[in-house]
Parts: C-alpha cells; sequence; structure tokens
C-alpha cells in the first residue's frame, strides 16, 4: 500500500493469481468491461503473440470516497505458465491482497494445487507472510462440463479459511462478487494494521458501501 | 508495509513517475504540430512538474506589435506567465489575455493521478464581440486602428469546438502516454525478470557448487578409510600367514598328511585374502594420489615374459594357447617395473579367467604414438603432441563384454556380470586398479570388445628415451 497524506491518495495494490489458462486475465477484462470509465481506466495487456500473458495485466480503478479520500485500486494478474516464476515474483512484490483463480475442472485440481503452493512460496519470498495477506479463492469457468459439483464447493468453503467464490469469468459472471470481497478483505486487515479509519475518518463498513455502490449497478449487468 | 512515495514504489505499483518518462518529446510535437498546422491553434505541452514538453506557435502580428510597447510587453509577460502555472483540478480552465484572446489549459490524467497539463492559444472564441477596452488601454500611444487589425487576424474558433478539439488532443496525448508506459514497464519487467532469473541461477549454482565439495570431500574421506582400514586387516593377516608357514615346515613338530593338507588351504586363501587387501590398499592409495611411482627404462619383452611364465600353469591347466608377439624395434617402456608389471599381469589374469578351455591368450608390444591432451580438429596443432610410445596389448578369445557395458568396466567395485563374481571370483578392483595405475604413468587404456569372440585391452604407455 502506498499513501500519500498531502493528496489523501491511498494506493492498493491486488494481485490476481492462479494456474495457467484459469481466467486471470479474463477477470481484469470482464472488471474492464463491466466498470464505468470513470472509475476503471485502461486495461493494459503484456502478452505475447497467442495472447499468452508475458509480464502481467495491470487495471487500474480509481474510487473518490465522499470523505476526499481517493483510491487508487491496482489490479495485477500474473503470467500462469511456470516458465515465468521470476516475473511472478515480481509482479507479487507489495501486494496487499490476493484473488486465487482456481480452474474448476477436476482435471485442473493439481495444477491448482501446485500453484497454490508456489503462491506461497512466492509471498515467502517476497518477504510477505502468507498467513496474514488477505487471500481469496475463486472458482473459474463454472459453466464447463466435469467441473466439481456446487455442492462439493459447499463443503469445500466449509472447511476453507478463504472465502470461496464461483465465477464465469469469460461472461462476467462472479467477477465482481469476488473482486469486492477481495477489497472487503484487503480494506480490513490495513486498517488493522494502520488504522486507515483514525487516519482518513471513513469506517470499513462505510467504505464498502461506496465502493459496491459504485460496482453494484455493473455487477447485475453480468448475471442478466 | 507502507511505502513512501519512491519511484522504486512507484514502479512497483505500475505508475507513471514523470510525464518525461513515458512520453516521448518527439511525438508529442509531432502530435502538436499536425494539431497546428489542422486548426491554427498554438499548444504547449506541460509535464507536473513543470517542464515544456513541447512547444508549437507562431508568434502572433498582435503579440509581436504589444510587445514593443514597454507595458504591453509586460503585462504580455505576466499573462503567459499565469497561464504556464495554472494547474487545473478535474476540468479545464479558460484563462482570458487582456487583448480579448482566450488560453484553454486541460489537465492531463493518468490512472487517476495528474500529469501534467496542455494549453492551447492564444485564441479569439468566435463569439467575440470585437476587442475588449484593455487592449487599447496598454499604456504607451496603441493605434487602435493597427490594434485592431492585428486583433483581426487572429485565430478564431467557436468555444464549444475548441473544447471538442482540446478533448481530442488529450485524447490523443494520454494514449501516447499509455503507449509510452506500456513500453516502459514491458522493458523494466523484461530487466527485473533476466536479474530475477541470473539471482535464482547464481543461488543454484552456488548451492551445487557446496554439494560438489561435500561429495568430493565424502570421497576423499572414503579413500582414507578404505587405505587404513586394508593396512590394518594386512598386520594381523601377515601373522597368520607366518605362522602357517611356520607350521607347515614343521616348526612345531611334524604333521600328518591330512594337518598339512588344511593348512596348504589355509594359506592358498590367506594369500588371496591378502591379495585383495593389497588391491583396496593400493587403490586407496592412487585415489589419493599418493602412489609413488619408480621410472625406469623397461624391456617390453622381458616383461611380457615374466607374465607369460606367472600365468603359464593356469594357461596349462584349461588348455589354452599363450602367444607373446614383441615387434622388432619396441622400444623400451618409461615406467615403475613392478606397477607395470602388475598392470599386464591383472589383464592377463582376467583374459584367462574368461577364456574358455582351448582359446588362445595373446600378448604383444609394438611401437606406437601416444596423443596428449587437447581435442582432435579445431586447434589440434596448438594442443596435441605426439609422444613415442610402447602400445601392449591382450587380446582373448573369451566370452567379451557388452558393447552397453564396456564404458564402466574400469568403475571400482564395478562387475560387467554380477555373476561372475561367484563364477571366476574377484571383486571388480582390478581393471580400476590397472586404469589408475596408467593414468598414473600419464598412458591411455582402451577396451574393445564383441561379445561372445572376445576382448583387446589396448595400453599405451610412454617409450624410455633412447639413451636411458
Amino acid at each position: 500500500m502506498q499513501v500519500d497524506f498531502a493528496a489523501k491518495e491511498l494506493t492498493v495494490k491486488l494481485v490476481y493469481y492462479g494456474p495457467a489458462l484459469s481466467g486471470k486475465t479474463s477477470n481484469l477484462r470482464a472488471i474492464h468491461w463491466l466498470g464505468t470509465s470513470s472509475t476503471c481506466g485502461e486495461l493494459m495487456t503484456l502478452e505475447t503473440q497467442n495472447d499468452r500473458t508475458l509480464f502481467f495485466d495491470m487495471l487500474p480503478i480509481s474510487i473518490a470516497s465522499r470523505s476526499g479520500l481517493k483510491i487508487r485500486l491496482k489490479l495485477f494478474t500474473v503470467p500462469g505458465q511456470v516458465m515465468h516464476d521470476a516475473t511472478r515474483r515480481l509482479v507479487l512484490q507489495a501486494a496487499d491482497g490476493v484473488a486465487f483463480i482456481a480452474d474448476s475442472q477436476r482435471s485442473e485440481a493439481d495444477a491448482n494445487r501446485e500453484s497454490f503452493l508456489n503462491l506461497k512460496k512466492n509471498l515467502e519470498e517476497n518477504g510477505i507472510d502468507p498467513e496474514r495477506i488477505p487471500i481469496i479463492i475463486q472458482f473459474n469457468k463454472r459453466d464447463l462440463d466435469d467441473v466439481r459439483t456446487d455442492e462439493e464447493l459447499a463443503a469445500i468453503a466449509k472447511q476453507s479459511r478463504e472465502t470461496i467464490y464461483k465465477a464465469v469469468a469469460t461472461r462476467g459472471y462472479g467477477v465482481m462478487q469476488t473482486l469486492t470481497g477481495l477489497i472487503r478483505e484487503t480494506w480490513t486487515k490495513l486498517d488493522e494494521e494502520h488504522g486507515l479509519e483514525e487516519k482518513f475518518g471513513i469506517s470499513p463498513l462505510r467504505f464498502m458501501n461506496e465502493i459496491e455502490s459504485q460496482l453494484k449497478h455493473d455487477a447485475r449487468r453480468a448475471e442478466r | 508495509m507502507m511505502h513512501d512515495e519512491t519511484s522504486a514504489g512507484d514502479i512497483l505499483m505500475g505508475d507513471v513517475v514523470r510525464l518525461e518518462d513515458v512520453l516521448s518529446r518527439d511525438s508529442v510535437t509531432s502530435v502538436s504540430k499536425s494539431f497546428f498546422s489542422l486548426f491554427g491553434l498554438p499548444v504547449r505541452v506541460i509535464s507536473h512538474e513543470g517542464d515544456l514538453l513541447a512547444d508549437v506557435h507562431r508568434d502572433q502580428p498582435l503579440c509581436s506589435y504589444l510587445n514593443t510597447l514597454a507595458d504591453g510587453a509586460h503585462r504580455c509577460a505576466a499573462t503567459v506567465s499565469t497561464v504556464r502555472d495554472l494547474e487545473p483540478n478535474g476540468e479545464p480552465i479558460v484563462h482570458p489575455c487582456f487583448t480579448g484572446a482566450v488560453y484553454r489549459v486541460v489537465p492531463l490524467v493518468y490512472q487517476g493521478r495528474p500529469i501534467g497539463r496542455f494549453l492551447v492559444g492564444p485564441y479569439v472564441p468566435s463569439e467575440a464581440n470585437g476587442p475588449p477596452a484593455s487592449l487599447t488601454s496598454v499604456e504607451g500611444a496603441v493605434d487602435p486602428n493597427t490594434a485592431r487589425g492585428h486583433y483581426d487576424r487572429m485565430p478564431r474558433v467557436r468555444e464549444e469546438i475548441a473544447e471538442q478539439l482540446c478533448d481530442h488532443l488529450k485524447g490523443v496525448i494520454e494514449l501516447l502516454v499509455f503507449s509510452g508506459h506500456r513500453a516502459q514497464l514491458a522493458s523494466t519487467m523484461q530487466v527485473a525478470s533476466v536479474r530475477e532469473n541470473y539471482r535464482e541461477l547464481a543461488e543454484k549454482n552456488e548451492a551445487l557448487k557446496d554439494s560438489y565439495e561435500e561429495l568430493k570431500q565424502l570421497d576423499k574421506l572414503k579413500s582414507t578409510f578404505l587405505a587404513t582400514v586394508s593396512h590394518e586387516l594386512r598386520t594381523p593377516l601377515t601373522s597368520i600367514i607366518g605362522y602357517t608357514e611356520m607350521l607347515e615346515s614343521g616348526a612345531a613338530g611334524a604333521l600328518n598328511g591330512g594337518q598339512t593338507e588344511f593348512l596348504q588351504t589355509i594359506r592358498g586363501k590367506a594369500d588371496e585374502l591378502l591379495g585383495l587387501i593389497s588391491s583396496l590398499l593400493d587403490l586407496g592409495r592412487l585415489e589419493a594420489k599418493d602412489l609413488e611411482l619408480h621410472h625406469e627404462a623397461v624391456d617390453a619383452r622381458a616383461l611380457l615374459s615374466a607374465i607369460g611364465s606367472t600365468i603359464v600353469p593356469a594357461v596349462n591347466r584349461r588348455n589354452i594357447t599363450l602367444d607373446i608377439q614383441v615387434a622388432e624395434g619396441t622400444p623400451k617402456v618409461w615406467g615403475d617395473a613392478v606397477r607395470l608389471r602388475q598392470i599386464l599381469l591383472n589383464l592377463a589374469d582376467n583374459a584367462v579367467k574368461f577364456t574358455a578351455e582351448g582359446g588362445t591368450v595373446t600378448l604383444s608390444a609394438r611401437e606406437g604414438e601416444l596423443e596428449l591432451g587437447g581435442p582432435s580438429g579445431l586447434g589440434a596443432a596448438l594442443f596435441a603432441s605426439a609422444r613415442p610410445a610402447v602400445v601392449l596389448t591382450v587380446r582373448d578369445t573369451g566370452i567379451g563384454i557388452e558393447e552397453s557395458k564396456l564404458a564402466r568396466v574400469f568403475d571400482a567395485f564395478y562387475q560387467v556380470d554380477g555373476g561372475t563374481t561367484r563364477a571366476h571370483g574377484g571383486a571388480g578392483l582390478g581393471l580400476s586398479i590397472v586404469k589408475q595405475l596408467v593414468d598414473g604413468h600419464e598412458g591411455t587404456i582402451e577396451v574393445a570388445s564383441t561379445l561372445g569372440q572376445g576382448t583387446l585391452f589396448t595400453v599405451a604407455l610412454p617409450a624410455a628415451d633412447d639413451d636411458a
């Protein structure tokens, strides 16, 4: 997190992590498509010719709170392919929260697990305690065949420390819930650590209401 | 972790640090030029820090005229300076000049942060009804007709159109910033990724080096252990052999036939054990590189004959033909006579051991050359130096060795077939010692074999100088 007290501006870094082809970029594309132009900036993608993420994608979101506080959310994706580990580690630097995008297909269970272990390792190498950073998990590609069933996910969610979200990112379903969920957990954590309410006079509840009111309309657009 | 607003932090967050870093002066100037040539409106682009990145304008006759008057020049400079320092917050600012012209100051925003601004003007809004009174109120005798004439030639545009044009220019410049930023991030990430990969590889290399050193230490420890244990085993064994010999010679009284036979068996087995222990000791010393060689000129014919007579009993027992061939003019070998004998005896013993009854074992010696060091091919002239050598061969017509196993026959404790240990004896140390001894003589050893037809060992050793 970066804080500029003079400008009353706060920058929060959120990273979308996960195995190759699990839909990290699709999440950002959907947010960009659903977000209003006043809130969402341009989606920047640094990709190879065949649309695979090379370095990262970045989507800036600016929210002006009624309290006068300006919040800049920086959404990043990492490249999922195994060989880009060094780049993943770099992108993960100074992350405030992580959305782990898992592939719901049964065949991808191993890839999900491996990527999550890789996330833990890279967080540690960046001096971030995986136990303390907010992480949420999204099970993407709910529209495909041979995916884990809703019942299975409900059972998993009961045991999981991380909140579980379901999504079909290519159609925009669930991406806003995932994003607001991640923002909520990240904000709560940052508030605990840095006393944001005291410093900027904005309570987590009010903050989330403001965020959600700016994203709510768009979320409905996806579900239709 | 709270970060101050440092450039490193900004790069981590994917932010633009300075407009100059992502917006090339050339491209923003050429965009401004085309804007000016299309609409006749002057453009200046200024960074958040106040640096002028593009300045495309033509001096207006009205401004030039007023600048000839002290008060006009003063007022003009004041206006320009005010306009340049204007920092619009969100919405564009339209700032009037005393001449009746206006300047439009438009903020440039990127990812929710102000990064600079551009000025368009001076121009006269088409909606204006002639020059204001302030134009002619300049002290120092303004000629109203001249001023009016120049005023009429100022660029004109309707405010609504000016606003649209500025919106368009803002979009273009912000797009340039976006592409510039994208390129900057890509190259920054490229360099950072390479550096990170390098760091990771360097760490792994360091770890590999450490484990290699550790293995080397272990290997050394093994050699030392081997030497110590062999030495400790040999001492009591020597006593056993000594006392057995004394018993055999009747030093403790006469023996009956059965006792003599048993003692001979004990002697035989003890000698076998001593041979094995000596081999281990040799190997230990050879691996520790502390075996001393006493070089002298050794006659090849005498060497082979001695070997021949040593193996004759075994050869005769198995009905094997022994053939010794020494070519004319074979030079003497430069080496340690005892060790040379060990090398050849080992090879000859093996040959006899693996040759079936009725087969042939051939020992030969001839003159040859030793290629020393360096690869063949490129630069061979610089690296290789041939040295006169004696080539000794041991050929048998035995069972042969599979091609895939040839490469390992010189490894310590390696047996081509685990079963051969039981059938033929030996601990798999012989060839390993032979190899080390040949290496110690700066010679070479090669093996060729055809399964079922036999094996050929070729040893090349340095020849002694003629006068040796």
